[in-house]
């Protein structure tokens, strides 16, 4: 997807050296310089390698697996069908069933802790962050084997719903510290100002905190929502045909097509694309939700 | 605060305010500020008793599992041998080669990821056309799936016949270089680089855009020249948000595994692998249980100790005011 | 009937072994505009909180309209407060904001309408009602937060400094808004504010607080002419009173080097009865005139010419300064030497120099 600069900037230039004689107060400057042509060039860069899985996805598979790389080709939709039929679709609505629901559990559970971390602190606020943020850091590979054991002796084995617990408890540590720093943000008076009101906490709290918050809200879901459609690790050990997900069929389908670069790059897009486009799309709430939990 | 004189009637006074707070602190019913207590804490509870029965009950499964010599391979062996695993794996050469190869990873990625997080935030600091544009571009790596990033690694880019990289470097002489092979773990650090410098951009770029602009227009009126403005104020107050990025960095590269999975597979032989493919390695290919939670308490603990300071870096960083300017 | 007593109220800071109000006792009249008035960290503050019911009362109680308040939620005291910073809701409509506390109590959709619109005409705010907060300028948040107030007809009005965030002319007018307003509702209303002439022109009582204490509460008149304790003396009035504490001589203060503040035969007398030797006296800087002989000998700093009259800043000796209020253009220049003298009719507070008491 790589897109072309939409014009010369030496015109821009010109046309705004001949207009400056001319009194206009500063509107938006659009400068030319030469750091920005350096920052396209990195940005370029680090785009290519999605870019070029993305073009071999819709190549042939003689065009794919060339010494020269090809840029131009006549396009083909015939590899992301040969995807679909050896059933892509399973692996994609595990992972939308996953993703959705360990995100709404993630949210159920941390939108009340991060309100009861924040607006109506507990004296032992810090002691319970720093538990939060601690199981974070046990390094997960610790814990497999028990989780293992444990979910094949409750049958749980190759099931969606050991997926979807697992990431709750993947995503819930980030998401209370990220949505305790919006809820943070909330004057304390608008509360007070509530509760004065007549309503109760419940009542201020539906009706003048969320609406407040729900931008770091959504912020904190979409993070949570890329950490789950990503995660590999937990899918991979704890799934075989039934609940595997889409990183997991896209490690199998190499096992068995591992030349066919072609059908290769069209189930990575099919994997990645989603939460690429997401994230875009979202990127300001992303940007936001990222550096949020880094300022407060 | 003004001083109390010894003996005056400020002190009797002062003295006798303690005892009437004493009076007063005496007289406050425990239990109605019980029950308060336990209504702030309600909302809490719930992610709190998930967290620990999900996370705290399989860690104590392991460390039991790491006092028993147990091979599923061969069933009823089981038996307990104390503390047997850990001298084990503490002798084994492979576990140290592993341990230091994911140090090699964590430190090499998080500098140069840190290093270069720093360079693309300055570059996108100051407006240009299409700014945006090109923060789009620059996240993409952070949001493609890791596995199938490292795919496009080992395929696409690195690989010795067909790999862009080599076709790239073949006007200086480069031909048909085997990354993945000849530099197993290079080749991961490079993926993961490529995957984790956006995140430490958009921390720092946040850092750089929440940086009050008037103390750079003081220090210039004083005199002092961009670089020096760089280095006495900018970086500074960056400070705590390389640090941050570090810390989660590095807690997230412990677990590295996709990258090595599908790159590599640890090879060549061990080569490239890392503690959590290591202990993968030895539980689900080997069935050696006991000895792959030996190991996996080992990696807890040392994992406990670098987080300790990472959690009182993070907690004494943002909890505290910044410095006034 | 909306009175409201402070019974030997107390509050304690969270975390802290300090009293931020300490044994407040007040009884203030249904209707009644109460002005509470101190420096920062005297506790006016909390104690409005207190009666607001967003700080716990620690010891003693709060009474409104009889009615022990110990123990009972804001929700259901039936007060409207209106905050320094406002407390809008941000996303909310003016309207929306206004008809909250109506709309939490059950009142119907049209009956809210004709409530708001009714407090709108009266803050000139009509044409505001379906924006929102963000969209309004300072001087129209402050309105909305009282039109909040006044929708709720409550039993009593709590401001706590609801005009430090304007601009010092908008300041002025709109503290004549809202004494008008009050006089018009006659609902009880507790202010609170750091600013003593806010406290003198709008309040019908005064209390001063200092350092959770209450120091005295009267009326504003009582206030400037019979000051309980130095403390107030030196609060209230702008520029404020000059207090010196000084020997005491055959027929008054001794000033300066060699200069003599007098006294009326009956506070010497009381003086003399009370076994002092220093004292410290106070004159407020209306109360000095310049004059050819007599008085206080003293060497002038500073003219300050306000253009309707001029306040004199000298000094009498080292570390004994004077302030003074004169006729604008005033005759005296920097650096000169001049005599002030107590004017005909002028007062001399005097007050005990360990306890700050007032004599007599």
């Amino acid at each position: 997807m790589s897109t072309s600069v939409p014009q010369a900037p030496a015109t821009t230039q010109a046309s705004s050296a001949d207009t400056a004689k001319v009194q206009k107060p500063k509107r938006k400057r659009r400068k030319f310089s030469p750091w920005g042509v350096v920052a396209w060039i990195v940005g370029l860069g680090f785009f290519f390698p999605v870019f070029w899985m993305v073009l071999t996805a819709f190549k042939q598979e003689v065009d794919a697996y060339t010494t020269t790389p090809k840029f131009f080709f006549v396009p083909t939709l015939d590899e992301f069908k040969a995807v679909f039929d050896q059933g892509v679709g399973t692996a994609l609505l595990n992972s939308l069933f996953a993703t959705t629901v360990s995100t709404i559990l993630v949210l159920a559970l941390g939108v009340p802790a991060a309100f009861a971390l924040s607006l109506r602190p507990v004296r032992k606020t810090q002691d319970a962050l720093f538990f939060f943020m601690s199981t974070k850091m046990l390094p997960v590979v610790a814990a497999i084997i028990p989780l293992y054991v444990i979910v094949s002796n409750i049958g749980l084995l190759d099931n969606i719903w050991a997926l979807i617990i697992l990431y709750t408890s993947m995503n819930l540590p980030i998401a209370v510290w990220m949505m305790r720093s919006f809820f943070l943000e909330v004057p304390g008076e608008l509360l007070e100002a509530a509760s004065l009101d007549g309503a109760s906490t419940w009542r201020a709290v539906r009706e003048v905190i969320l609406p407040l918050v729900s931008p770091g809200i959504a912020a904190t879901a979409l993070i949570c929502v890329i950490f789950a459609w990503n995660e590999f690790f937990f899918a991979v050990n704890l799934t075989a045909v039934q609940a595997q997900t889409m990183p997991v069929f896209l490690v199998g389908f190499i096992a068995g097509e591992g030349l066919y670069w072609a059908k290769l790059c069209a189930a990575a897009t099919m994997a990645a694309l989603p939460v690429v486009l997401a994230g875009w799309i979202a990127q300001n709430k992303l940007v936001r939700g990222l550096s949020f939990g880094a300022i407060k | 605060m003004t001083t109390i004189a010894p003996g005056s009637s400020e002190e009797r006074a002062a003295a006798q305010d303690s005892e009437h707070v004493e009076r007063i602190k005496k007289a406050q019913d425990p239990g109605v500020s019980r029950a308060e207590g336990w209504r702030r804490r309600g909302p809490l509870l719930p992610a709190l008793i998930f967290m620990i029965i999900v996370t705290q009950i399989p860690f104590l499964f392991t460390l039991y599992y790491s006092t028993l010599s147990w091979n599923l391979v061969r069933p009823g062996s089981r038996r307990f041998v104390g503390l047997q695993n850990y001298l084990d794996v503490v002798g084994d050469s492979t576990f140290w080669q592993v341990a230091i190869n994911t140090v090699i990873l964590i430190v090499g990625t998080v500098l140069i990821s840190v290093v270069l997080g720093l360079l693309l935030a300055l570059l996108l600091d100051r407006a240009f056309l299409g700014r945006g544009l090109v923060r789009t571009l620059l996240i993409t790596p952070f949001l493609v799936t890791p596995v199938a990033g490292a795919l496009m690694w080992k395929t696409a880019m690195l690989d010795a016949v067909f790999g862009i990289v080599n076709w790239v470097l073949s006007p200086f002489g480069v031909h048909n270089v085997d990354w993945v092979s000849k530099f197993p773990l290079t080749s991961v650090m490079i993926n993961l680089v490529w995957q984790w410098t956006p995140f430490m951009m958009l921390l720092i770029l946040a850092g750089l855009q929440s940086m009050p602009r008037d103390t750079l227009e003081a220090g210039r009126v004083d005199g002092a020249g961009a670089f020096q403005l760089f280095r006495e104020l900018t970086l500074p107050h960056l400070r705590r948000f390389i640090e941050l990025g570090t810390v989660l960095g590095a807690i997230y590269l412990v677990n590295t595994f996709d990258a090595i999975y599908m790159m590599t597979q640890g090879g060549p032989g061990t080569a490239s692998a890392n503690l959590p493919f290591y202990i993968y390695q030895r539980a689900f290919l080997g069935f050696d249980i006991g000895q792959a939670a030996a190991m996996g308490v080992i990696v807890v603990i040392f994992t406990m100790i670098i987080a300790s300071f990472a959690l009182r870096l993070i907690f004494k960083s943002f909890t505290g005011k910044e410095e006034a300017a | 009937m909306a009175t409201i007593t402070y019974k030997n109220a107390s509050c304690i800071y969270e975390s802290s072994d300090k009293l931020a109000v300490d044994s407040l006792n007040l009884d203030i009249d249904d209707g009644e505009f109460v002005v509470l008035v101190g420096p920062s960290g005297s506790g006016k503050s909390t104690a409005l909180r207190m009666l607001a019911g967003l700080e716990d009362i620690d010891e003693g109680s709060i009474e409104i309209g009889g009615k022990d308040m110990v123990g009972v939620p804001s929700k259901d005291r039936d007060i409207a407060m209106v905050f320094q910073n406002y407390a809008l809701y941000p996303n909310k409509t003016v309207a929306e904001n206004m008809g909250f506390a109506l709309k939490l109590r059950g009142v119907s959709a049209d009956e809210r309408r004709k409530k708001v619109e009714e407090a709108a005409k009266m803050l000139d705010l009509t044409e505001h009602l379906d924006r929102k907060p963000a969209k309004l300028s300072g001087g129209q948040r402050q309105r909305v937060a009282m039109g909040r107030a006044i929708v709720r007809e409550p039993q009593v009005f709590c401001m706590d400094e609801p005009l430090s965030n304007l601009d010092a002319k908008l300041r002025v007018q709109t503290r004549t808004e809202i004494a008008a307003l009050q006089r018009r509702l006659g609902t009880t209303t507790v202010y609170v504010t750091h600013d003593q002439v806010e406290a003198m022109t709008m309040g019908d009582r005064v209390a001063v607080l200092r350092n959770g204490k209450l120091q005295q509460f009267a009326s504003p008149a009582d206030l400037y002419d019979r000051p309980a304790n130095a403390f107030v003396a030196g609060f209230i009035g702008s520029p404020a009173m000059n207090l010196m504490t000084a020997p005491i001589v055959a027929d008054g203060v001794k000033i300066g080097e060699n200069s003599t503040l007098e006294l009326e035969r009956d506070q010497l007398t009381q003086l003399h009865d009370a076994g002092l030797k220093e004292v410290t006296a106070g004159v407020r800087p209306e109360d000095l005139e310049l004059s050819d002989s007599g008085g206080i000998e003293v060497i002038v700093d500073l003219v300050e010419d306000l253009g309707s009259e001029a306040y004199l800043y000298t000094h009498a000796g080292p570390g004994v300064t004077l302030v003074a209020r004169s006729l604008p253009r005033a005759p005296a220049k920097l650096a000169d030497t001049v005599r002030l003298r107590k004017q005909a009719g002028g007062a001399v507070h005097l007050f005990n120099p360990q306890t700050g008491e007032r004599i007599g």
